[in-house]
């Protein structure tokens, strides 16, 4: 997908006038966010288990040309083939030379946002070979040509009205439809698909070092579709998905879910440790896994940004954000949104073009509250922010006008007589502005924070003056 | 793939860490470093563990199960197990009931009361319902019911799980519109960690399957306006039968 992070700020203007999906957003916090907070409380040493759930990783991430290899190994011994591609354009060809050599006419597609970085539906349906979405909120955000907004809530900002006018435009179903009735619609279309499928491309939630194994974890169970009918099942990950061990799966299993959702365990999960064996039923004859790094390899070098790479994509940092929730998921402008959008989009896709992204955040810190495996987003956004001021010219990028004015604010701060004196000009020169002690609209660039909210005056005279009044008895 | 390709990327790899190859130190964090004996033993403690408290086990997952979203019936004997089976059929309205070829058809009569009401299940096998993988696949996609036993069943979560085998296809318990899973008394495990430490041990014996389901209710979405509905894909009613 190529990045429009330099959008930033034009489309979350667009998307907080937009009622439909500041409405729609609601349905993060109240949903998902309220159920995880529940699912957290009701599990028995929640905070340990991601403590330990941390350690895996941070021990999985330093060793991971170790695990790597292990992987590598066992799923060549348990008959699959693995495949490394440094960027997205040699997963995609890997693919794409695959579904050729085995005569592919359709390919079904469970919820993978490496192949998100990869366009790989649209990559398909270039060379002529229908790749159709199955997850249901992708199927639809597919059909409605865009990205996905939310890591696993893809077509959240999209409302019942607009997703029943699309499916009656596709099937000539009353635009009416219920999300029930709706379901069953996309129900007929998909399993039609998926009986004449002849190739699946599915992400991964882990890869168990150890065996081998993949894991895919789903509600709908387009997951166990995907590796249960069609003759080629290929998995695409991301270089940091791995666990070492089996018995690793269980915490982390739990952690992901219940901090995903809210629910205890989700309707579905998968584990594969290659093809089909001789003996049974049914099952794909051949199983390809393509790790990618596309990027990745970059927060890995950056010891400050290297615990990105514990991510387990459950989305709760997106849920928790108050930027995310206001500014939608299409504004940060690459495959990941929300907080660890913020940070892994810019060093993916590129930190000049993706600048703005470490600086939509307030640093509250509800995103590192809410992560499974604690990952510290706002302080890995502040290295961010110092990287884009202050860093090597490449990546550096902030006009000459900002750097005069934050230089004139730096100026005004570093003495406590012009501090003062800043903020009493500032009262003097703005209470004819002011309603109610507040402004509601300033020039720019002012005006880019009035746009949205009010800005309160500055006192008239400064705490440490009304504090050392009400010391002396003079009150206020 | 190329050797080649592999070996460069983990050199990047390497270089990016600042570590040379080898085995890392292991800090207890993961499960990796413990050894095949100490598996086999906590393996044989999850065991013991699910027949001594067969009963408690039972009693958690008749819960569990309802809160993920099973329709569960429990039942005292195999023939009321059978009974209940073919009930449900009978009032969805099946007529064509496929299941698979698993032990447990051979001590729950499940055939015979399905017959007794007018109703002859297909069995889930290449062989069987099927000539050849096409054929069963079409099978699957057919059947008004799928029915299947159980490998394990988890009492934490209210799960259901299944290795795919001869005799066990994947479809069975996933393509028809409801799933009929028959669970008996000491399959029960406590929690999903007992399960990875019976598949490691399993893994370490070389016997490990070619893949697992966990089956935790029906298909659910909530992809449209985050309303919850039941079957996207999958069975839209899931129910289990509980023996014992």
């Amino acid at each position: 997908m190529l990045p429009t992070t330099d959008r930033f700020k034009k489309g979350a203007k667009e998307t907080l006038a937009d009622p439909v999906i500041q409405m729609s957003m609601e349905a993060v916090y109240t949903g998902f966010h309220t159920n995880r907070q529940s699912a957290g409380s009701a599990t028995e040493d929640w905070d340990g288990q991601r403590d330990r759930g941390r350690a895996i990783k941070e021990h999985t991430i330093a060793n991971l040309d170790y695990y790597l290899e292990m992987l590598t190994d066992k799923i060549d011994g348990n008959g699959g083939n693995v495949f490394f591609a440094e960027d997205s354009a040699a997963a995609t060809e890997y693919i794409l030379n695959l579904a050729r050599a085995r005569d592919v006419k359709t390919v079904i597609k469970s919820k993978s946002m490496v192949s998100e970085e990869m366009s790989l539906a649209h990559e398909m349906e270039a060379v002529g070979i229908e790749a159709v979405e199955t997850d249901l909120g992708e199927y639809i955000i597919q059909l409605a040509g865009e990205a996905p907004y939310h890591i696993i809530a893809p077509a959240i900002h999209k409302s019942q009205d607009q997703v029943a006018e699309m499916f009656s435009e596709m099937t000539g179903t009353d635009p009416g439809q219920t999300p029930e009735e709706l379901t069953t619609t996309a129900r007929g279309v998909l399993r039609e698909t998926f009986q004449r499928a002849d190739m699946s491309v599915t992400g991964v939630n882990f890869a168990v070092a150890e065996s081998g194994s993949i894991v895919l974890v789903t509600n709908e169970g387009n997951g166990r579709m995907c590796t249960s009918i069609p003759r080629v099942h290929v998995a695409v990950m991301g270089m940091e998905k791995i666990v070492p061990s089996m018995q690793d799966l269980g915490m982390m299993l739990r952690i992901l879910i219940r901090s995903a959702t809210g629910q205890r365990i989700s309707s579905y999960v998968t584990m594969i440790n290659g093809p089909r064996r001789d003996e049974e039923e049914d099952g794909p004859e051949e199983f390809h896994l393509v790790i990618v790094d596309n990027g990745r390899m970059k927060l890995l070098a950056d010891p400050k940004l290297r615990e990105a790479l514990y991510c387990l994509r459950c989305g709760a940092c997106l849920n928790a954000c108050p930027v995310y929730r206001k500014v939608g998921g299409h504004s940060y402008g690459w495959v990941y949104p929300g907080p660890i959008g913020a940070v892994v989009s810019p060093v993916m896709s590129g930190l000049q073009q993706g600048k703005d992204l470490p600086f939509a955040s307030s640093l509250c810190g509800a995103c590192r509250e809410v992560c499974p495996v604690r990952i510290d987003i706002p302080n890995m956004l502040l290295h961010l922010r110092q990287k884009v001021v202050e860093g090597p010219p490449e990546e550096r990028n902030i006009g000459r006008i900002e750097r005069l004015g934050w230089k004139a604010w730096r100026f005004g701060n570093m003495n406590s007589n012009r501090f003062h004196a800043g903020g009493k000009i500032a009262h003097f020169l703005g209470w004819p502005f002011a309603r109610k002690g507040m402004f509601s609209r300033l020039p720019p660039p002012l005006s880019g924070w009035t746009r949205s909210r009010d800005l309160p005056i500055p006192a008239s005279s400064p705490f440490r003056d009304r504090f050392k009044k009400r010391q002396s008895g003079g009150g206020e | 793939m190329g050797i080649t390709g592999r070996d460069v990327f983990l050199g990047r790899v390497r270089d990016a860490l600042g570590r040379s190859p080898g085995a890392p130190e292991l800090d207890g964090a993961t499960h990796i470093g413990l050894a095949v004996e100490d598996v086999r033993r906590s393996a044989d403690d999850v065991r013991r563990e699910m027949s001594e408290s067969g009963d408690a086990l039972l009693d958690a997952i008749t819960e569990s199960a309802a809160m993920a979203g099973w329709k569960v019936r429990r039942v005292a004997s195999p023939e009321d197990a059978a009974d209940v089976v073919a009930e449900i059929c009978s009032e969805a309205g099946a007529t064509n009931v496929l299941r698979s070829d698993q032990d447990v058809f051979a001590s729950i009569p499940v055939d015979a009361a399905l017959e007794s009401k007018g109703i002859s299940p297909g069995v889930a096998t290449v062989g069987g319902a099927g000539d050849d993988i096409p054929t069963l696949k079409q099978a699957a996609f057919d059947a008004d019911v799928g029915i299947t036993g159980v490998d394990y069943a988890i009492a934490e979560t209210g799960t259901v799980v299944l290795h795919p085998r001869k005799g066990l296809s994947r479809l069975v318990s996933l393509a028809p519109g409801r799933h009929i899973a028959i669970l008996n008394w000491g399959d029960v495990l406590p929690s999903l960690d007992e399960l990875f430490t019976l598949e490691r041990a399993d893994f370490n014996d070389d016997a490990i399957h070619g893949s697992m389901n966990l089956i935790s209710g029906p298909s659910r979405t909530g992809d449209i306006a985050a309303k919850i509905v039941e079957g996207i894909h999958g069975p839209f009613e899931v129910h289990l039968v509980i023996v014992g």
